[in-house]
This record gives structure tokens, sequence and C-alpha cells, in this order.
């Protein structure tokens, strides 16, 4: 078991290690950085200046090897644009996506989860047929015509929540909704089915044999069968849901990677991109990781081999 | 989604081949009906686009700006949905944004399928090294968040409609290497492989005449999905001003263009919002009929 | 005192409703166990034999559902007994066994954990309490270091010992009566004696009833009080033990006697005997005797209409129109000769 977590552990190193690479390769060879720093209108003497101050004439494998160990010592080079050390603006766009994944995934869950074993216990009928149908009206509804369609209802018609900005609480209502239904679809399939297999199981079968009452049957002896493979699901939704999270942030204007990305990407702040794909890509890693382990620990046919 | 009503079950002859037999099922299907239908509709739409408007989708006409759509006070028949900040006739926009959608999920999709494909039969077939490192590549690119890494690339190069093209095809393979990979080894396993194997014919023959054919449920359900999937996220590429570029229409650029115009005009964004929306769903139904007929045990 | 009757089932019937059809998987089956009795319930795989302990539970799956002139537990009539009432039956007055060890428990929880949850189900009882029962049953059934047991998971006990849980477990709330489907099929030959000799003893120290479910004639022959014997969803023969397995009435009775090899007799290259053909398809009434196409002493009067089960003295009744006088004692070897 240890060994698996160890394997599993250096896998995950490996991944981060070749993604850098790759994260790198993209925003050096799509076009020429110093050009796109420089900016439109900027002069031949413009560009070379700015590519032998920010390095760009150096082979590129040094100039991966050098923005890596910056990195590895915490320091992800300087925003040309807002003239500040990138590691200190990722510091204070983080905290928002950060809680905007996690409140879009609770709602995911909270939503999905209870559903799926709703579906599961009465299948073919009325809760099964409306649950089957939130999972087809989700998938087929793009995450920006979502958020717009809130923000009109709850936030222009209704007047009930703030449609801009990241001040409180309630700024984050919508833009969790928008980024988190996307996942609910899948994860309510997945409970959804766990639970119809386990419910036909021995030791369900076992438990209502000895007449445990009805949520005791349903919850610790189903659904805690049924959720080991939605926990690792809702790990790895998490990390789409920090990748995806740049529209839903530009529409709702919070403050986070995602808006980050957008004006950088704009700007070409060349280091910010580069950071912000690492730390994002790096995060997935992680979350998947840990979807694995919790696999691994919950589940027992796994702790017994 | 229930199939057809008749109690009475088909009489499967024999002799029809397999796939023969999943379309006879998917046409009884009451998703695949619903979802071609309307994936027909569209197509038709945007193939007929210049029969069905006279109008130029790029026409500017400042005079005639935000003109309302023919429900509501002031619409006429000359605009039957209006026209946007622009004057441009937002029917014409949103038929010609149909071909931008079905031409960029098409050529996504063949793109994406042929590696996706090529890698999950080489991983599912050889197995061992060639496994473990195709395997690998699939996580790096799993790790890779999509949407930013396709801004990126097209901020920095440039964006034109075959560039966005080749770089979505570039990044949606995923699935196709994953589900083909696991559907090549089931079929690999297979006695009619180790027969064809023994009998000597050449690896190039039987992956193309054995094991593809065999993978093509599974193959055409991945790819509807992606499809979907390669139409989403061109629009909102193009919802965040990266993507297709005006004078081209697409349907994620008519929704940025509209929502400032949230608050005052709001079919401006819900027009095009909801032909996504029928587009995505219908696609979804289809893919849904067609996994439905290939898997034998079917839904639950 | 024994003999008292703790159950009684009348004209149980079981049905699955499947396309276009219903099956019919039991057919109005009777079945009583008395105190400190045990009943042996024997047939073939696809009898019914099981499905009628499930629908007695109350457990049968969704789509089924079954139907019953009476069924009385020491008493109390439980025809129309609701849902929560047979909550409470379960596990406190009526328990059940099942055949493999290895899936009946839940593998994420520890033994003690599973035990506990049945006790303070079923009764107000601390957690230490219900530790010290749990121990006291343990020990009962014969499971070395109990202590240790309770905090085991079921994967870390041998199938042996996780079938004295089972039967610890059902002896939790002292029940009055317990249903073992198929006990020991799952084990090993030589478990299966120590399994059967400690339900043996369970039933001597407490007088529960026992209604025993198996497909294997030799597990009944040490065990049984009364032997009722199933074939097609219905009951064929019954009688008590010695009686039917000295003197079977019913030909697929005689069928299964003939079919076990007899120490001492039996030689090496003796041709087991066997019942040829498969069990008949579920749906609908019977219009004739359900064991027609098997039977070896078969005549055109088994087919006009359904054979009834009929007493025939000294606790006896069987299914069959052919009394023993008319019977060919040469019918099975030439039907096996046949086939």
């Amino acid at each position: 078991m240890t060994y698996f977590i160890l394997k599993r552990i250096c896998v995950t190193f490996l991944v981060i290690a070749v993604t850098s690479v790759v994260a790198f390769l993209l925003v050096h060879l799509s076009g020429d950085p110093a050009a796109a720093m420089a900016g439109e209108g900027a002069t031949e003497s413009d560009i070379a200046a700015v590519r032998q101050l920010y390095g760009f004439d150096r082979p590129l494998i040094v100039q991966y090897f050098d923005w890596i160990g910056r990195v590895l010592q915490g320091e992800f080079g300087r925003s040309y644009y807002l003239r500040m050390d990138v590691a200190d603006v990722l510091a204070d766009h983080m905290p928002v996506t950060a809680t905007l994944g996690v409140l879009a995934l609770s709602f995911a869950l909270l939503l999905s989860i209870p559903l799926g074993v709703l579906a599961a216990l009465y299948p073919n009928t009325l809760i099964d047929r409306i649950a089957l149908w939130l999972a087809v009206a989700g998938q087929a509804l793009p995450s920006f015509v979502f958020a717009l369609g809130l923000m009109y209802i709850f936030g222009v018609y209704f007047r009930l929540l703030p449609i801009s900005g990241g001040a409180t609480w309630a700024h984050f209502i919508m833009p969790a909704i928008a980024l988190g239904y996307y996942a609910t679809p899948a994860i309510m399939r997945l409970t959804r089915s766990g639970m119809m297999d386990v419910l036909q199981s021995d030791h369900v079968r076992t438990a209502r044999a000895y007449g445990l009452a009805p949520w005791r049957v349903v919850v610790r002896h189903g659904l805690r069968h049924a959720i080991i493979p939605v926990v690792s699901l809702a790990a790895v939704q998490l990390g789409f849901m920090l990748g995806g999270s740049i529209v839903i942030e530009t529409i709702f204007s919070l403050k986070g990677l995602g808006y980050l990305a957008w004006e950088s990407i704009q700007r070409a702040d060349i280091e910010v991109i580069q950071a912000i794909l690492l730390v994002i890509a790096t995060a997935y890693a992680f979350l998947t990781l840990l979807a694995d382990l919790l696999n691994a620990v919950l589940d027992p046919r796994i702790r017994m081999s | 989604m229930t199939v057809a009503a008749n109690s009475a079950a088909p009489t499967i002859d024999r002799s029809m081949s397999p796939g023969r037999v999943a379309l006879r099922r998917a046409l009884r299907h009451g998703s695949f009906w619903v979802g071609g239908f309307i994936l027909l509709a569209i197509t038709i739409a945007a193939i007929l686009a210049p029969v069905l408007t006279h109008h130029d989708p790029t026409a500017q006409d400042l005079a005639r700006r935000f003109l309302p759509p023919i429900w509501a006070d002031k619409g006429s028949w000359e605009h039957i949905l209006g026209t946007d900040n622009l004057g441009r006739d937002y029917l014409a926009r949103l038929l010609y944004g149909a071909r931008i959608s079905l031409i960029i999920g098409l050529f996504t999709v063949l793109i994406s399928g042929v590696i996706g494909t090529a890698l999950g039969v080489a991983a599912g077939y050889w197995g061992g090294w060639v496994d473990l490192i195709i395997n690998f590549v699939v996580t790096i690119r799993l790790t890779l968040p999509v949407v930013l890494v396709a801004l990126v690339v097209v901020a920095l190069i440039g964006s034109s409609l075959s560039l966005m093209i080749v770089v979505i095809g570039l990044l949606l393979w995923d699935r196709f290497a994953i589900v083909v990979r696991s559907a090549t080894q089931q079929v690999a396993q297979r006695e009619f492989i180790i027969a064809a194997r023994t009998i000597g014919s050449s690896t190039s023959r039987i992956l193309l005449k054995e094991i593809l054919p065999n993978i093509t449920g599974p193959l055409i359900v991945v790819a509807s999905i992606e499809f979907a999937h390669a139409i989403l996220l061109e629009a909102a590429l193009s919802f965040l001003g990266l993507g297709v570029q005006p004078p081209e229409v697409s349907w994620g650029l008519m929704v940025s263009e509209a929502k400032t115009q949230l608050l005052f005009r709001p079919w401006m964004v819900a027009i095009p919002g909801a032909a996504l929306v029928a587009l995505i769903f219908a696609i979804n139904l289809i893919g849904d009929a067609i996994r439905d007929v290939t898997t034998p045990e079917g839904r639950a | 005192m024994r003999g008292e009757p703790i159950l009684e089932v009348k004209g149980l019937q079981v049905e699955i409703p499947v396309e276009g059809a219903v099956l019919r998987p039991v057919r109005g089956v009777d079945l009583s166990v008395s105190r400190g009795e045990t009943v042996a319930v024997v047939g073939e795989s696809g009898c019914g034999k099981s499905l009628t302990a499930l629908a007695i539970m109350g457990l049968l799956p969704r789509a089924a559902r079954y139907t019953c002139e009476r069924i009385t537990l020491k008493g109390e009539a439980l025809t129309n007994a609701s849902p929560r009432r047979w909550r409470q039956l379960r596990g406190d007055r009526i328990a059940m066994i099942f055949q493999d060890p290895m899936t009946a428990l839940d593998p994420c929880y520890r033994i003690g954990d599973q035990m506990r949850e049945i006790l303070q189900q079923h009764r107000r009882i601390s957690s230490q309490a219900a530790r010290e029962r749990s121990l006291e049953l343990l020990r009962k059934v014969g499971i070395p270091s109990p202590e240790e047991r309770l905090s085991q998971f079921p994967h870390q006990l041998s199938g042996g010992l996780r079938q004295r849980v089972m039967i610890a477990m059902a002896l939790l709330c002292e029940p009055e009566l317990i249903i073992a489907d198929e006990p020991t099929t799952a084990l090993d030959v030589t478990i299966q004696a120590q399994i059967l000799r400690l339900l043996r003893e369970i039933q001597r120290d407490t007088g529960i009833g026992l209604i025993l479910i198996t497909h294997d004639l030799g597990v009944v022959a040490g065990m049984a009080d009364r032997i009722v014997v199933m074939y097609g969803g219905e009951v064929v023969e019954v009688g008590a033990c010695d009686d039917i397995l000295s003197r079977p009435l019913h030909p697929y009775t005689e069928g299964l006697m003939r079919s076990i090899p007899v120490p001492g007799q039996t030689k090496r290259g003796d041709l087991l005997g066997f019942i040829p053909g498969i069990v008949p398809r579920q749906v609908g009434e019977r219009t004739r005797c359900g064991f027609i196409d098997r039977c070896p002493y078969a005549v055109e009067s088994c087919a006009t209409g359904p054979v009834p089960l009929s007493a025939v003295g000294n606790g006896r009744e069987v299914r069959c129109a052919i009394p023993a006088e008319k019977r060919d004692p040469q019918a099975w070897n030439r039907l096996a000769e046949a086939s």
C-alpha cells in the first residue's frame, strides 16, 4: 500500500515536470514573446530591447531551467505590466478562485448526490426522470449562457443577487452555481448507477434482513460504497473547474486567477501567463493524486490487497 | 427517455450485422429521432442560409441599429429577429453562425478523432511500454487546462478559423484515446483476433479490418461528445473575444456582443444562447441513443 | 415448550411480471415450523425455495410481489403487516443466514460495529452492553479470541469463521426462528460439518425453530426433523425426515435419492442416477403435473390437469397421481438409458 502511494506521488511530480515544459513551450513558441509584449506599433529596436531585457534571446533550454529554478525557490518572475512580483500577484488572486471552486463543487455535490440517490431508490419514476432530464439539460447549457441567464433572472429582473465583484458571500452565489452545474450530470449519473448496483448487493440484503432502518441501509451500507468513485470524480471535477473558471470570472468580474489570466493574455504578460498555467496544472495534478489516495483509503477492497 | 411503446420485440434476422441491428434499434429510440430532427433542421438552415435570408450577416447599417424582433413593438418582417448594435440582421447572423459551429465541430472531431483513435488503438493493442507512454501523454494533456491553453495559443499566434480548428483538434483527443484504448483492449482479447494472428495476418491488416470495425460503437459515442465539446469550446473562446473574429460570425461572438444589452434587450443574448443549447442538446440526444443501442445492457 | 408452532405460512405465491407475462416461481406453498424443530426445504436451483424464504422475510427484489393466504408468527397474523412491523420483526424475531458469508457482511465496517448496529436497532442498549452481548455470542459459536474479532473487518476472517459470525449475528436478539439459506454451500466440506453441528447445538440449547434450505440431501440427513421437497415452485412432498429418506413417495424425491452415492454400495464406475431434463418454465397456471417431462412413471392421466397435494397419513403429503403399487421399478433405468 505504501509502495502504491509512493509510486503515485512520484508519477505526479513527473507529470508536473513535463507539464511545466509543455506550458513553457506553448508560451514561448506561439509566436514571438518579445513582439507580443512590446505590443502593437512597436519598432524593431523596441522589440529587441524587450527581448534582451527578458532574456528571450537565450536558448530555450536555458530559459526553461532558469525559470524552473526560480519557481522552485518560490520566485515566479515579474509581471512587466503590473510591475509586481508574479508570486504576489498570484497570491492576491488565488483565494477568489479557490473559494469559487470549492463553492461550485459543493453546489454540484449538494445537488447531484441526493438526486442520484433518490433516482436510484425510485427508478423510472418521476424523480428519476427529473434527475435524468436535469443531467441532460446541464450538459447542453454552455456555462456563459447559463451565467448570463442567471445574471438576468436573479440579478437584473428580481434584483436578488449582486452581479459583479467579489466583496461578499452573496457575490459568489451565482458564479458558484454557473461554474458548478456543469459537473452535476456526471456526478449524478455516477451516484445513481453506483447506488443501483450497491442496493442489489448481498450486504445490503443482509442489512435489510436484520431490520435496520431504511436510512441506515441506504446511507451507511449503500451510499458508503457508492460514493467512493464519486469522491474521485469530484476531485477531478474541481480541477476542471479551476481551469474553466476564466469564463465565469470574467462575466461576474471576480478577480481570481481566471480573470488574471484573461487580462494577462490580452496584455501578453508572459511571466504571469506561464505562472498561471503552471499553478493550475499543478493544482489539477495534486487533485487527481488526492482522488486516487482517497479511493485507496475508502475502498475496502483496495485496502485488502 | 423511453423506447417506443410497442411491446412486441422486433424480430432480429440473424443474418444482420451488429451494425444494422444497432441502427434498427436506434431508429426505434425516441431520443434519436428528436435529436436527429433538430440537428438536421439546424444543418439544413445553415446550408440554405443564403436562401432563407437575403441579408448579409456582416452588412452594417448604423441607421437601423437595435431594431426589435418580430414579436416586439415596432418589429417588422424585414428583420425577423431584429438587428444588433451595428445594424446587422440578427437572423442572418444566426444562420451563418450555425455554419461556423457545425464546420468547427466537424473538422475538429476529425482531427482529434484521428489522433485519439490512433493513440488509443496503439495503446490498447500493443500494451506494455507503448501503453505506458501513451497513458502518460494523455495524463499530461488532461493536466493542462484546455480553455487557457487554447486562449494562450490563439492570442499569441493570431486567430483564424483554420487555426482554431487545428488548436481545438489538437486539444480534444484525450477522450478518444481513453475510450478507444479500452475498447481495443476488449476486442483484442477475443478469439478472432488471435485467430487472425495465427494465420499470419499483418498487424496493419488486423488493426484495420478486425479491430476498427469492432470499436465503432463507442467511437461514435465519443465523437458525438467531442463534437459538442468542440462547439462549446469555440463558443467560449469567441465569447471571450479570442475565437472567431469579426467580420466572421459565431454564436459565441453574438452572445459576447449582446451581453452589454442584457438589461434592456435580453433576447439578443437569449437567441444565440438558445441556438447553442438546441444544437448541443440534439447532439447529446443522438449520442445517448447510440450509446444505449450499442451497449448490451442499455440503461439500468 | 417443544412443538408449539412458531411460523405458519399458507398459500404463498410469488409473482414476477416480465414483458407480456407473469412468472410464478412460487406457487401455493404451505410451510410451518414448530419450536425446536428443523424443517429442511429441499430442491434444485430454480425450484423457488430461496424465493420462498425471501418472501417470508419480506426481502423480495423490487420487481417481485407476493400474496399469501395466511402467515402467522407465534400467533400474530402478519398477512397485512406494515413494512414497519416487518422491520421490527426482522433480525429480532426472525433472522436469516445467507449462503455466501464473503459478500453478506459489509466490508467497510468492523464486525463489532455491525453487531452493535443490529442490537441497537432492536433494543435500547448501551455500546458497552452491546459489546458484551456480542462477545458472549461469538464465544457461543466457537470463535477463538473474540475480542480481537470484534475489531476486525470481514475480509480478515476465514470463510468458516465468517459464517460463524453470521450465525452469532442471527442470535443476537434471541429470535424464535432462523432461516438458513444454503448456509454451508460456499464452505469447505470439513467446515460444513462444523457449521451444521453448531446449528444443531444451538437449536438444542435455545429451542429455536430452524428452516434449512438446501439442495444437498446429505446435509439434510443429520439435521432435519421434517423435510419439504419443492419442485417447480410447488411443494411436492412433505414428511418426517427418516420417513422420506427411507421411503420417498414422489418420483422427484426418488430421483434425488438415487443420485446420492451410498458408501459401501455404490462402486467405482457405477453411473450415478440423475434426473434427465430441466426445470419447467414458470409462466401461467399449471395445466398438468409439473414434473411430467422428467417423470419415469408418467402416464396420460398426468397431463389432464394440475395435481393437488394430498395427505397420505402420518403427516405425509405428496403431489403425485400414481400410487406406489402402480410404478414400474425398472422405469428409472429405462429413462437413464434413453437420455
